[in-house]
C-alpha cells in the first residue's frame, strides 16, 4: 500500500473508523451491500459513490433523498481533496473526513491496511465457505490479533469471546513476531477484560503499580504489566430502515498489553483499534456463524436423505386393481413425520391398505413409522384378516418398550365383491361415501403399542361400485387456519361431497387445495396424510 | 402448563392448567410430577383437566403412561372434568375405556376408597 493511500475516516453514533478507498468504485449507504455502511437518519439506502480513478477520487450523489453535502456545499458530483469533510443529508451526526496524506505517520497506515486485510478475509472467507474450511475462527482471530498487536506497537495480546451464557473465554494469544502463546502462559486478570465487556467502552489502564486498584489487579500486577489497553469487540448491526435503532452486541474483548512505558498511550493507536475491533468483531462473528452452520448442515443433510428414505418407503400414490383404484400422500410438518401408508396385495385378489399416524413429529416419530412399516410388511401377507394383523402390530410395537410412544393406524381388506373387512386401532374414523350415505368405520380397539393384551376387532362392510373410502390422518381434520380453528371432520366431509364422482387422485388433490387454502398461511403443525380407496365393481 | 396439587385423603389432586402437549413441554412436566408422587408413595392420583383445553398425541402418550406407572405400583389415576375436546380424542382413540372418569370430585375420591376395599 502507498504512503498516500486514500481513506475515509468516519465518525458517527457507532464509534470511528476508517474506510480504505482501494477499489474502483465504493458505495455510500443504509444498505448491507454498501462499502460503507451508515446508519443515519438522513441517509439514503444508496446515497452516493466514490470513483477511483488515476489517483483521483471522485464523490458523486447518486440521487439521494437528503443530498450530499462537501465542506457544507451540496454536491451532485466532485472530486475529494485532502481533508474535505463529506456530509449525507441535513443531520450533523455522522462525519466524514477524505483523507489522503499521511500525516498521522505509519500506525494510522498500518490500520489501515490492517482493516484492509480483514475486508479482504471477510471475502475470503466466502470462498472458504465454498471449500469447507473448519479452521475459519481460529484464522480470523489470529489475523485479528496479529494486526492489533502490530497497529498498536503492543507486545502480546488475546481475545476472549463471549460463550452462549453471556460469560467471556479465553480464545487464543499472541505475541509480537506472530508467535502462538498458550492461555497458561498468559495468566491475566479477568478483572480488565469483564469490566470492557460489560460496560462497552475501551479501557487504558496506565501502570497498574500506581493504581489504588492495583490490590484487585493482583494477577496482573504479579506479572509486572505496565500498560494495557483493551478494547470491546463490537458487533454492528445495520439497520434496513433509517427509524430502527441500530443495534450492537459485544461479542468479546480485544487485549493488549506493553512493558514500555506510554505505549499504547498514542490517540492514533486507539483510533486505529476502535477501527479495528469493528471489522474484527464482523469477521469473528462470520466465522462463527460460519462454523454454526456448517455444523447445521450437516443435520440438515442427514434429515434431506431420511426425508428422501422416508418418501421412498411409501407407495407410489396411484394403484390400480382389477376392482379399484385408489390414490395416496403423506406430506411431514417437518422434513421428517410419524405418518405413513401402505398398501398390500394378497394372492386371493383381496387389496390391503394401511393408514398410520405416530405420536409426536420429526425424527423419533419417523423411525417408529419405519419400524411399524417393516413389521406390517412382514406380517400383513401372512394375516388373512385384519383384527390379527393389528393385533400382531400391537404386540410387535409393545415389546420394542418405548414409552409413552405410541401410534393410531386403520387397516382395511377390500375383496372383489365389495367387501370391506377392517379394524380401526384408535384411528380418525375413515368415512365410506356412497351416493346418499356416508358410514364411518370405528370398530377396532386403542391405539397400537400401549397395552400388551388390548384386543382388536374387525368388522366389515358391503360397498356398492363408485363408493370411495377416505381414510386420512388428524393433521388433516385438525390442521388449524391463522384465526385457530380448525379445518374439522364436516368441512372435509362438504369437501368430499364438492368433489364428488372424480377419481380418487382427482378428488385427493381438490381435498388438499381445500384444506390449503383453508390454513391460509398458518404454519402446518401436524403431519398431513389421505389415503382414497374407490371400489370400482 | 401449570400443576397445583393437595391431598385429599389418601388422594393426591393435581389441577393441571394449559395444555399438555409436546410443543411446550407439558407432556414431560405431567410425567415429572406422576413419578415423583409415585416416588414419594402417593400412588392414588387424581387428574383435574378442567383447566386443559389441549391435549396433543404426546400428552396423550404421557397420560396413558402415567396411568399404566401408577396401576404397575399398584396404585390409580383417574380423571376428573375431562374436557369435551379430550373426551372427543379418548373416544376416537378408544381409550376412554381404560381411563376412570368422574365430573364430580366428589365422587372420584369416594372411588378411589372403593378400590382399595376390593
Amino acid at each position: 500500500m502507498t504512503s498516500d493511500q486514500p481513506r475515509l475516516l468516519v465518525t458517527d453514533s457507532l464509534g470511528r473508523r476508517q474506510i480504505p478507498l482501494d477499489k474502483p468504485l465504493v458505495t455510500i449507504g443504509r444498505r448491507s451491500e454498501s462499502d460503507v455502511r451508515l446508519a443515519g437518519a438522513g441517509v439514503s439506502r444508496h446515497h452516493a459513490d466514490i470513483v477511483v480513478e488515476n489517483g483521483a477520487c471522485r464523490l458523486r450523489d447518486c440521487a439521494s433523498k437528503f443530498g450530499t453535502f462537501v465542506n457544507g456545499r451540496r454536491a451532485e458530483e466532485q472530486v475529494l481533496a485532502h481533508g474535505d469533510r463529506i456530509r449525507l443529508g441535513e443531520t450533523e451526526d455522522t462525519e466524514i473526513v477524505f483523507l489522503t496524506g499521511g500525516e498521522d505517520g505509519a500506525r494510522e497506515h498500518s490500520a489501515v491496511s490492517a482493516v484492509s486485510e480483514l475486508r479482504h478475509l471477510a471475502a475470503l472467507l466466502e470462498g472458504l465457505r465454498a471449500l469447507g474450511s473448519g479452521r475459519v475462527l481460529e484464522d480470523v482471530l489470529t489475523l485479528v490479533l496479529d494486526s492489533a498487536i502490530e497497529v498498536t506497537g503492543a507486545e502480546r495480546g488475546f481475545i476472549m469471546l463471549a460463550n452462549q451464557a453471556g460469560q467471556l473465554e479465553f480464545k487464543l494469544a499472541r505475541a509480537r513476531g506472530q508467535v502462538t502463546m498458550s492461555g497458561r502462559t498468559f495468566e491475566t486478570s479477568r478483572k480488565i477484560p469483564e469490566t470492557v465487556f460489560n460496560t462497552g467502552r475501551q479501557m487504558i489502564v496506565e501502570d497498574l503499580m500506581d493504581e489504588v486498584l492495583a490490590a484487585q489487579h493482583t494477577g496482573t500486577v504479579a506479572l509486572g504489566i505496565r500498560h494495557v489497553l483493551c478494547a470491546p469487540l463490537r458487533l454492528v448491526r445495520y439497520v434496513e430502515r433509517a427509524e430502527d435503532k441500530s443495534e450492537d452486541k459485544i461479542v468479546g474483548v480485544l487485549y493488549l498489553d506493553s512493558r514500555e512505558r506510554g505505549a499504547l498511550k498514542s490517540h492514533s493507536a486507539r483510533t486505529a483499534l476502535e477501527t479495528l475491533s469493528m471489522e474484527a468483531a464482523v469477521a469473528i462473528e462470520n466465522a462463527r456463524l460460519y462454523r454454526e452452520a456448517l455444523e447445521r448442515a450437516k443435520l440438515d443433510q442427514e434429515l434431506t436423505v431420511a426425508a428422501a428414505i422416508q418418501q421412498s418407503l411409501l407407495p407410489a400414490s396411484n394403484r390400480s386393481g382389477r376392482f379399484f383404484s385408489t390414490a395416496g400422500t403423506s406430506v411431514p410438518c417437518r422434513s421428517v413425520g410419524g405418518d405413513f401408508f401402505d398398501y398390500v396385495d394378497f394372492p386371493s385378489g383381496q387389496f390391503g391398505f394401511i393408514l398410520g399416524d405416530v405420536a409426536g413429529k420429526g425424527a423419533p416419530a419417523a423411525l417408529l413409522a419405519a419400524a411399524v412399516l417393516g413389521s406390517f410388511g412382514s406380517e400383513a401377507t401372512y394375516q388373512t384378516r385384519p383384527a390379527p394383523l393389528v393385533t400382531r402390530l400391537n404386540v410387535n410395537l409393545f415389546r420394542r418398550n418405548i414409552k409413552a410412544r405410541f401410534l393410531t393406524a386403520f387397516y382395511g381388506m377390500l375383496a372383489p365383491d365389495g367387501a370391506l373387512t377392517y379394524s380401526n386401532a384408535g384411528h380418525n374414523a375413515p368415512f365410506v361415501v356412497g351416493p346418499t350415505t356416508v358410514r364411518r368405520l370405528e370398530t377396532g380397539g386403542t391405539v397400537l403399542g400401549l397395552f400388551e393384551h388390548a384386543s382388536y376387532e374387525e368388522d366389515t362392510v358391503m360397498l356398492a361400485p363408485g363408493d370411495v373410502i377416505i381414510a386420512f390422518s388428524d393433521g388433516v381434520s385438525e390442521a388449524f387456519n391463522e384465526a385457530g380453528d380448525e379445518y374439522t371432520d364436516e368441512r372435509l366431509l362438504a369437501s368430499v361431497n364438492t368433489h364428488r364422482g372424480k377419481s380418487p387422485q382427482a378428488l385427493l388433490d381438490g381435498l388438499l387445495v381445500d384444506v390449503h387454502s383453508f390454513c391460509g398461511d398458518a404454519t402446518p403443525s401436524d403431519d398431513v396424510t389421505l389415503v382414497i380407496v374407490r371400489y370400482e365393481g | 402448563m401449570q400443576l397445583e396439587q393437595r391431598i385429599v385423603g389418601q388422594v393426591t389432586v393435581v389441577k393441571v392448567t394449559g395444555d399438555i402437549t409436546l410443543n411446550k413441554g407439558g407432556d414431560v412436566l405431567l410425567k415429572d410430577k406422576v413419578q415423583s408422587l409415585i416416588q414419594q408413595g402417593q400412588k392414588d392420583i387424581l387428574l383435574d383437566l378442567s383447566g386443559v383445553s389441549y391435549v396433543d398425541s404426546a400428552g396423550l402418550g404421557e397420560l396413558v403412561q402415567a396411568y399404566a406407572t401408577t396401576k404397575n405400583r399398584g396404585g390409580a389415576l383417574k380423571l376428573l372434568s375431562v374436557t369435551k375436546r379430550l373426551k372427543d380424542l379418548l373416544v376416537v382413540t378408544k381409550l376412554l375405556t381404560v381411563f376412570d372418569t368422574f365430573e364430580s370430585e366428589a365422587d372420584a375420591i369416594a372411588s378411589f376408597g372403593a378400590a382399595s376395599k376390593t
